[in-house]
């Protein structure tokens, strides 16, 4: 088994599918509390990962069941968290197919229940077919699941910040793996990172504007685009800043 | 072309290499307890006979390389001294001409085809270049893996280099924009140990998932995967004719017999096969290999018996130990010069492989199994 989207398809085989999930009466959707997990992961050990050798062996349809052929994921959120983001991404853009990559067990888990629930609600619509989320660490299998030039956007929000300098090899943005993110890219496409750490902040935009495959946007560009006031909210980490009045610092790359 | 030994192993096999005299300020005890991934058997000895002068003595070689003109030898050392070592190995004496230091053990070395510079790389992916004209240059990081790098190999044109690490990747990346990625070729399921040139297009690769395989790697794609006995954690290549047919040895982890030898042959462009096994035993299990290299006839062998440095030559085409060939008292006389048999010499112990293979924590079933029993007692309360 390739992604964690076979724990959505031993639920529809449930005869009573909510009951899997400890959901709320009111909303239908999983509770958070049962799926609360500590914020850091070492990205380096070994990890029980099943990962695809090739992007070639990728079982999307266990993730997108209703994925057309040919069809291709084009956004991919790394650390998406809870998915508060992805979720908005299936809304801003049903056409594409959007993957949340997620390292910790739980708070994976917690998306994929969430997107089975939203699926559920909105059966009638075919809403959230779009959206899928893939237990994986993607510092060390992006090109296990992509080819190169497949993605458009890439999205880094409220990175772990690993603020000691001993872990900096730990952070998600680094001198090599630009690179391989900008393996998966198209030329054109897009990075976008956000966090509420200032160091963290200039340490990105540091390392992006010093590798030779990447552009900075222009602040004027940056607003025009039309994701960016949803980086703003979507993410329950931005949200939880918002609330707390606190900094965000955000900084969109183009692929060279 | 060099198409022996990862690293140009060709230039100088036989007895002659151990003729290389070299002097150095430091005359210690000669240290070999660990030269794991040491190209050659002959560039291991004589190389260590080197360094063994050259190291202080809780410092041990760790990778050798010859250049493809013969005319340089690179050696890193690790433990209390991590450095690269370069010397100038012709015309009659060997003389260092720079040490820069390492800051991790190495875990590959590799000259560029005109012998400019040399890469190496470490335990936590990273490679650099260090340039071999000027001598004394800090290196230069060209690239990074997020496991250990296990064996690098340059294009013959330089345009790409391509790694291979315990992911179960091999990179194409090119050069000299090493910041862009040209390809992946991507299959195998474990660690890849090995990687050799074929042609300007075509490597071969071995692997802890038991395949041997060959790639276009300008493409990424798999151009034939052929099953081996058991996981390969070295691969060396020679060449029997030019872009044709090629002679590749495989050296195999903890298995009955050492060693696998396969022809592979090219029948189209991209067309390969293997037309022809060989398994030699080598005493396999009665003493600890750690490396080999080969000629045309001769398979040489280092590894540890009774925590004792030794090397053996076995015949080709027999598999048997080699009975003619090997001038008489040579092989003591290298071993001599490692000191491996004097008094009070550090024990030999080649280094542990089993920690190349991915050790397999579940971190997920425990959680599921909890989820769902909390699950069904929510069910029971419901339906209480």
């Amino acid at each position: 088994m390739v992604a964690t989207g076979g724990q959505a398809q031993d639920q529809s085989q449930n005869q009573e599918p909510d009951v899997l999930n400890p959901t709320s009466a009111v909303t239908g959707l999983p509770q958070k509390r049962y799926y609360r997990q500590r914020a850091h992961s070492n990205p380096i050990a070994d990890h029980s990962f099943d990962y695809p050798a090739r992007p070639e062996d990728v079982d999307w349809r266990s993730m997108y069941p209703s994925i057309q052929q040919g069809q291709q994921v084009s956004f991919a959120d790394v650390g998406c968290g809870y998915g508060g983001f992805l979720v908005t991404l299936g809304e801003m853009f049903p056409e594409k197919l959007s993957i949340g990559m997620e390292i910790r067990v739980k708070v994976s888990d917690y998306v994929v229940d969430r997107i089975a629930a939203l699926r559920r609600r909105s059966a009638d619509t075919g809403a959230y077919q779009n959206i899928a989320c893939l237990r994986t660490n993607a510092m060390k299998y992006l090109p296990n699941y992509f080819s190169k030039g497949q993605l458009e956007k890439m999205f880094f929000l409220y990175p772990d910040p690993h603020f000691k300098r001993a872990k900096h090899k730990w952070r998600i943005i680094n001198q090599a793996l630009l690179s391989e993110y900008a393996y998966v890219l198209r030329k054109g496409g897009l990075v976008y990172t956000m966090t509420d750490v200032e160091d963290l902040h200039k340490w990105i935009v540091t390392h992006m504007e010093e590798h030779p495959l990447y552009e900075r946007l222009t602040e004027e560009e940056a607003n025009a685009d039309p994701i960016t006031p949803k980086l703003y909210q979507s993410s329950e980490e931005g949200a939880k800043v918002v609330r707390n009045k606190g900094d965000h610092f955000l900084a969109i790359f183009r692929r060279l | 072309m060099q198409h022996f030994g990862p690293n140009g192993a060709a230039a100088g096999l036989g007895p002659t290499t151990a003729d290389i005299k070299i002097e150095c300020a430091d005359c210690l005890k000669p240290c070999i307890q660990s030269q794991n991934r040491v190209s050659s058997a002959s560039t291991a000895t004589s190389a260590a006979s080197t360094v063994a002068r050259a190291t202080a003595a809780n410092t041990s070689v760790q990778n050798v390389a010859y250049s493809p003109d013969g005319q340089l030898l690179a050696v890193t050392t690790s433990g209390a001294q991590k450095a690269l070592l370069l010397y100038r190995s012709r015309p009659e004496n060997a003389r260092l001409l720079s040490t820069r230091p390492l800051s991790r053990a190495s875990s590959a070395v590799r000259f560029c085809s005109d012998s400019s510079s040399v890469l190496v790389t470490d335990k936590t992916g990273d490679c650099y270049q260090y340039d071999c004209v000027e001598v004394e240059a800090p290196p230069r990081l060209l690239l990074g893996h997020l496991s250990v790098v296990y064996d690098i190999l340059w294009s013959e044109d330089q345009q790409h280099i391509i790694t291979c690490d315990r992911d179960d990747k091999i990179r194409v990346t090119n050069y000299p924009a090493t910041f862009d990625i040209h390809s992946y070729c991507l299959g195998h399921r474990e660690f890849v140990s090995g990687l050799a040139l074929l042609t300007e297009q075509h490597i071969a690769s071995a692997s802890g998932d038991k395949t041997l395989r060959v790639w276009n790697y300008i493409q990424g794609k798999e151009l034939l995967q052929h099953e081996l006995p058991a996981p390969a954690v070295r691969l060396l290549v020679r060449q029997l004719e030019p872009e044709k047919v090629f002679q590749a040895a495989v050296l195999f982890y903890e298995h009955v017999d050492a060693l696998g030898l396969y022809r592979l042959e090219r029948s189209s462009d991209d067309t390969w096969s293997v037309t022809a096994t060989q398994l030699v035993c080598a005493e396999a299990g009665s003493w600890s290999i750690s490396n080999f290299t080969l000629t045309s006839d001769r398979i040489y062998i280092t590894g540890a018996e009774n925590e004792r440095l030794s090397l053996r030559v076995y015949d080709i085409a027999t598999g048997q130990p080699a009975s003619s060939g090997v001038p008489e008292g040579w092989l003591k006389m290298v071993l001599d010069g490692l000191g491996a048999n004097e008094e009070g010499a550090p024990p030999f112990i080649p280094e542990d492989l089993s920690v190349w293979f991915k050790k397999r924590f579940d971190n997920v079933s425990d959680y599921l199994e909890r989820k769902k029993r909390r699950i069904e007692e929510q069910q029971q309360q419901k339906c209480g």
